[in-house]
């Protein structure tokens, strides 16, 4: 009987749906609280009914638990018939029935179904900004329910993303301030707010109310708050942070200062840095005329040098000013040391020491390269000339055209403009030398003379050195700007102007350049142009439309590009505030202002894998009827997807296989930008078929595109790496190769090997924050289409792979820490040998394609390479990456793990980890396997595994043993480069400073 | 307990519904009906309580005779209600309870009523739901016969079977198929002629006076035209024409694929 009973089961909702007809309200009542808990099962009978519950629940004289019971029921029914729109406006006619918290894959769709509708209501009333608020409270309710739960389940991270979506500051703010770990949720935070908030203004809404609730915290972490503050441009805010930190009597506050501002000059952002330098207040002991009451306002942003004594801070009394000396003496040291980090000169002479004194540069790689390339053909001496700079980018190291001199005065026109800026590029932030280093080929004040070939690319040098850290030479370039008329002089000194003072907007400078640009030359034009545009980087000054207005006056096609591409920089990362402007321009009559518009695009959305913005270029790749729009397109959308370079390989895969070239090398070129420096597997197979293209523009694109992605990483971690290189060498060596391709992998062998084999192309900083200049340089890059000398811009992507750690002193002290992972995955890659040599069995890497003629060839130079067999053979014999350095730990006293560090013979099996020493080469991909040391004397401020970081000294009273502090001499000869140029130091640099390299001799190169 | 209450309550309704005092009877029935929702056993809960099959065997009955009730007053959506409220009694439980021997009387009255509503297809999935041994029972033999007759088109043979009812209440149902007959022959007189005289409609239409067809065409009819001594049938509208192909969209689609086509990369 019991088990029947248990059986029993209505097989209809036929009776109760009758008795919804009853007129008894009981028993409507009674029906449905019936029908609710049977609607899974019989929702299909129901849904006849549904029009007599809807009645009852627009009855009036119903009561209101009743009224909500019919509401639920309906809404169920709606959902299992799909009607998702009808089942939510029901639901919220539910009120409290409607139970967030219930497991049931009803309340689930619901759920999602309501935050999608109250997401959408409230951004499109945010973006309307009129009639705002007409958001059904009853959603709001639900959502905020939702909210509720979610915080009081501690699942603050599905909150806080909630609430940025609904744009919810209010619930944002209760939940970071509600939750276990402030300081893990605002990170994450701002994590979220930079990759997904699409809306320029909302994020900058969200990032406000992220350093209110930062500053709120007990302990505060000023490093977060300046990020924001900086993405927020309120330099007065970062200011008050720093000098707070300064002033304080801890070390280790100055210390944290120290690191923010080294964080903040990561992002390269020149406008921003000098601001807050600017608005550091002097030391008082300096400044007791002016205490004044009313002097909390700082001083006025377009005040360059801060020496004048303007103000301070406190208004405590001029009494106290004496008593506070001694501080105010650490304070005013502690300032100069700040100040030198804000203005770039501390970091640009710490990765200057570093990229010399570490430079791996394979001369015999050029060597070969030179010997290969016919004499007559200039695309391919210049394409040498300028890969020689690529790879010594940084270094100092210009040994390659001292050895060459004659061949080098080979060069005539354009060439010996290109070759004597690549000059700039090789000693690029050699910021103290940099004039003098340049003086011989400097336009002289009237007494011409020089060539006005190298006396351009000598003001273009000196950009490129001074690049985004003009201030000093800024006037300098001026003058030569306004005491020329040679256009070529004038090509090379807007050119150097524009980068020296990348993103100031100096309305004096733009001044000068218009002028320039008002000649109507087009040689000079072009680059007035581009200049313009580097001016004024990201500012969205209205002095785009004037660009344009006469772009669309002139004549010269040169002229329209350089203006198409300045205006394209000035909308640098303003994203839906340059949809005007760049609506204006594709929708141009000029296929070149087009062109100039897919720029625009990708500067304005430059990574930030905006749907639209993809969606548009996709468009323009696949519909314009001019090739460069065609190309410039889709290689458009590799600047949008750099954040997310995973992507990019599959959006363009489909486009590298067009029948257009163009289109190829334009996919080609997308993935070499977006994906460099990440060794990405699926970008480097979809560029290798484009390396064997049929048409040899394409090839020569995707050779540089895949030495873009393939730049510091070695064939140990992708074997394709040591294949690549071995094609790179065989195309150069093969005669009956076309020019553009020849060129093409000359270019790549440089661009693998840039800056010494220490420099990696970053377009993001380790903050996730785009690098201004980096990403500026790649895009004048991309023009060396039109014009071969922007080639050298590439050199402004490059950042130095390098841990280095810096201590109270900016000293860089002895520091060990741990590289978790087997040395060869990241070490430098072999040097190429010639055959003859014994480790030509091992290393078969660069020999084997060579002919028997080429060896006869090489022989014959083994003399002339004396310098580079020498460094290259010690190298070879070591597995360590740095044998020299790595060895010296072991004679100190210390950790057990050293024991067995050192390396012994060649035959033990590798070792699973190293040991670095600061500073250290810690390439991309290493910087998951870096660990420290836990009883090291040094804490790192912050666990950043690269970059410039600052550490804590735990046993300040031991005395420190520093590196890379004196001159390159004593550093044990790690190149063979660099012994050479150091022996050849002129006693003549009296200027020289004991931490700078010597700047080598002056040669001529015009014979 | 509920269930003397729910008992006396039922009592005090039987003794009005046989002096058929059906005001009484709609009242008591009313409270009644609420009373049975405190049951817990009776559908669509089905609880085992200890006084199941007593609670179950009253509710059965009590919306038994509610069902009957409902055909004396004559109130068809009554009729239904009840019923749909009766049926579990009959599917979910039955096999728990001693058969009911008003079973297949209310369900021939059903029946009925559905061939009544000319609900034909409803009608024959209640047919279908039924045994071997119940088509046997007369009550429901009865309406099968009547609706086999009612396809034929075999009018005559279903206005006679009124007097062959099996029960009492069957007639109330008898009478009304008759006005659905009628509807029926109206129906198909329509698309059969387009006129005819009064005469012949008033016997075709069953009606016994002109008075009574003149009456049934202006209540039921309107569209139709009495005139010169015949009514007059409007012609079914013409079927609308079958709709246009959109020719302009899809060569515009066309054309556009062929444009994508050429431009795909």
């Amino acid at each position: 009987m019991a088990a029947a009973a248990a059986a029993t089961m209505v097989s209809s909702a036929g009776g109760l749906l009758a008795m919804l007809n009853e007129s008894h309200p009981q028993l409507k009542y009674h029906a449905l609280s019936n029908l609710i808990s049977f609607v899974d099962q019989f929702w299909p009978e129901i849904s006849t009914s549904v029009p007599i519950i809807e009645s009852l629940y627009e009855d009036e004289e119903f009561g209101q638990h009743q009224r909500q019971l019919a509401a639920s029921l309906v809404s169920k029914v709606f959902y299992y018939l799909g009607e998702l729109n009808d089942s939510l406006s029901y639901a919220l006619g539910a009120g409290p029935l409607f139970d967030v918290s219930e497991d049931s894959d009803y309340v689930h769709t619901l759920l999602s179904k309501a935050i999608d509708e109250y997401v959408s209501l409230r951004s499109k009333a945010a973006e309307s900004s009129d009639e705002a608020a007409k958001v059904d409270p009853r959603l709001e309710a639900i959502v905020e329910r939702m909210l509720d739960k979610c915080i009081v389940d501690g699942k603050y991270q599905q909150a806080m993303g909630i609430a940025i979506e609904c744009r919810r500051l209010d619930k944002l703010e209760e939940a970071i301030t509600r939750s276990d770990n402030v300081h893990f949720t605002l990170a994450y935070c701002i994590n979220a707010s930079n990759s997904f908030v699409y809306r320029r203004e909302y994020r900058q809404e969200v990032l406000r109310l992220l350093v209110k609730v930062y500053e709120k915290l007990p302990s505060p972490d000023y490093l977060s708050i300046c990020q924001c503050l900086m993405f927020l441009f309120e330099p007065e805010g970062v200011a008050n942070i720093l000098e707070k930190l300064l002033r304080s009597e801890n070390n280790e506050d100055a210390l944290l200062a120290f690191q923010i501002a080294f964080d903040l000059v990561e992002n390269e952002h020149q406008a921003f840095l000098l601001n807050v330098r600017d608005r550091l207040s002097a030391p008082k002991s300096l400044t007791l005329e002016s205490v004044q009451p009313s002097s909390s306002d700082p001083p006025a942003a377009h005040n360059e040098n801060s020496t004048a004594p303007e103000d301070v801070q406190m208004t405590d009394g001029s009494s106290a000013v004496h008593d506070a000396d001694p501080k105010e003496a650490m304070y005013a040291e502690r300032l100069t040391k700040i100040k030198g980090i804000l203005s770039g000169e501390t970091s640009i002479q710490l990765t200057l020491q570093f990229l010399f004194s570490y430079n791996k540069s394979d001369l015999l790689i050029l060597k070969t390269i030179k010997q290969s390339v016919e004499m007559r053909n200039s695309v391919c001496h210049s394409a040498t000339i300028y890969a020689n700079a690529i790879m010594h980018a940084g270094t100092t190291v210009d040994t390659f055209l001292r050895d060459n001199l004659d061949w080098l005065s080979r060069a005539t026109n354009w060439a010996k403009f290109s070759a004597t800026a690549g000059l700039g590029v090789i000693h690029r932030g050699h910021l103290q030398q940099g004039r003098s280093l340049m003086a011989p080929y400097l336009p002289q004040g009237g007494a011409g003379g020089g060539s006005p070939y190298s006396e351009g690319g000598a003001l273009y040098a000196l950009g490129l050195i001074h690049a985004n850290h003009g201030e000093g030479i800024k006037q300098f370039l001026r003058d030569s700007l306004r005491g020329t008329n040679v256009e070529v002089i004038q090509h090379g000194a807007c050119l150097g102007l524009g980068l020296a003072a990348l993103g100031t907007a100096d309305d004096e400078i733009y001044d000068d350049i218009k002028s320039v640009l008002y000649t109507d030359s087009a040689v000079a034009g072009e680059a007035a142009g581009i200049s313009m545009g580097l001016l004024m980087v990201g500012t969205a000054s209205e002095k785009a439309s004037e660009m344009l207005a006469y772009a669309h006056e002139t004549q010269h096609e040169k002229i329209i590009r350089g203006l198409a591409l300045g205006i394209a920089l000035t909308v640098y990362g303003m994203e839906e505030e340059a949809d005007t402007l760049i609506e204006q321009m594709t929708r141009d009559q000029d296929p070149i202002l087009r062109y100039g518009g897919m720029y625009a695009l990708a500067l304005a959305y430059a990574g930030t894998a905006n749907n639209k913005a993809i969606r548009q270029l996709l468009h323009f790749a696949v519909s314009d009827v001019s090739d460069d729009v065609r190309r410039t397109a889709v290689l458009a959308l590799g600047f949008i997807l750099y954040s997310e370079p995973e992507q990019t390989p599959r959006i363009v895969s489909l486009l590298s296989e067009s029948y257009n070239p163009h289109v190829r090398y334009g996919a080609a070129l997308a993935v070499g930008i977006s994906c460099a420096g990440t060794g990405l597997g699926e970008a480097i197979s979809l560029l290798e078929p484009l390396t064997l293209d049929v048409v040899d523009f394409v090839r020569q694109g995707a050779l540089i595109a895949m030495a873009m992605v393939m730049i510091q990483i070695n064939e140990a971690s992708d074997s394709r790496v040591g294949k690549f290189r071995r094609q790179l060498e065989k195309i150069i060596l093969d005669k009956h190769e076309d020019a553009m391709s020849k060129m093409g992998a000359i270019l790549a062998s440089g661009i693998v090997d840039a800056g010494g084999r220490n420099v990696t192309i970053r377009l993001l900083s380790k903050t996730k924050h785009d690098k201004v200049t980096a990403v500026v340089g790649l895009a004048v890059f991309s023009q060396f289409w039109y014009w071969y000398p922007l080639i050298y811009f590439v050199s402004l992507s490059f950042s130095p792979t390098a841990f280095i750690g810096l201590n109270y002193d900016l000293k860089v002290p002895k520091f060990e820490f741990l590289s978790h992972a087997k040395p060869s995955l990241f070490e430098y890659p072999k040097p190429t040998t010639v055959p003859t040599t014994t480790s030509a069995v091992k290393l078969p890497t660069a020999v084997l394609s060579t002919s028997a003629k080429a060896k006869a060839r090489a022989k014959k130079e083994a003399e002339q390479k004396a310098n580079a067999e020498k460094s290259t053979g010690v190298e070879s014999s070591s597995s360590a990456v740095n044998s020299g350095k790595g060895k010296l730990p072991s004679d100190k006293d210390g950790e057990a793990m050293q024991v067995d560090s050192p390396p012994e013979k060649k035959s033990e099996p590798e070792p699973s980890f190293e040991i670095l020493t600061n500073p250290a080469r810690v390439v991309p991909a290493q910087e998951k396997f870096i660990k420290f040391l836990r009883d090291s004397r040094y804490l790192p401020m912050k666990s950043a595994r690269s970059g410039f970081v600052l550490l804590r000294d735990l046993r300040p009273n031991e005395p420190e043993v520093l590196t890379l502090t004196d001159s390159p001499t004593s550093t044990a000869s790690p190149a063979g480069g660099s012994a050479a140029a150091a022996g050849q130091q002129s006693s003549s640099s009296a200027m020289a400073v004991d931490d700078e390299p010597q700047p080598p001799q002056a040669f001529e190169i015009t014979s | 307990m509920d269930l003397k209450e729910v008992s006396q309550q039922f009592e005090r309704f039987k003794a009005a519904f046989v002096k058929n005092d059906f005001d009484t009877c709609a009242n008591l029935l009313s409270q009644l009906k609420v009373l049975l929702t405190k049951f817990r056993s009776l559908p669509p809960l089905f609880e085992n309580t200890p006084n199941a099959v007593n609670e179950l065997l009253l509710a059965r009955e009590i919306y038994e005779h509610a069902v009957v009730l409902s055909v004396k007053i004559e109130d068809q959506d009554a009729f239904e209600r009840d019923f749909f409220q009766l049926k579990p009694y009959y599917t979910d439980v039955g096999s728990r309870l001693p058969p009911s021997k008003q079973e297949y009387l209310i369900l021939g009255l059903n029946l009925l009523r559905l061939l009544v509503q000319n609900r034909i297809a409803e009608f024959h999935t209640e047919l279908e739901l039924l045994s071997a041994t119940a088509l046997e029972n007369p009550c429901i033999k009865h309406a099968v016969e009547l609706e086999q007759s009612f396809m034929e088109g075999a009018y005559n043979r279903v206005l006679t079977a009124r007097q062959t009812a099996p029960h009492e209440t069957y007639v109330y149902f008898m009478d009304l198929l008759a006005k659905t007959v009628r509807d029926e022959i109206a129906g198909c007189s329509e698309k059969a002629y387009d006129y005819l005289s009064i005469n012949d409609a008033r016997q075709m239409l069953l009606f016994s006076s002109d008075q009574e067809l003149l009456e049934y065409v202006k209540e039921e009819h309107p569209e139709w035209e009495v005139k010169n001594g015949s009514v007059i049938f409007q012609k079914a509208k013409e079927s609308t024409p079958c709709k246009e192909i959109p020719s302009l969209q899809l060569i515009n689609q066309t054309l556009s694929y062929a444009r994508e086509l050429e431009r795909i990369v």
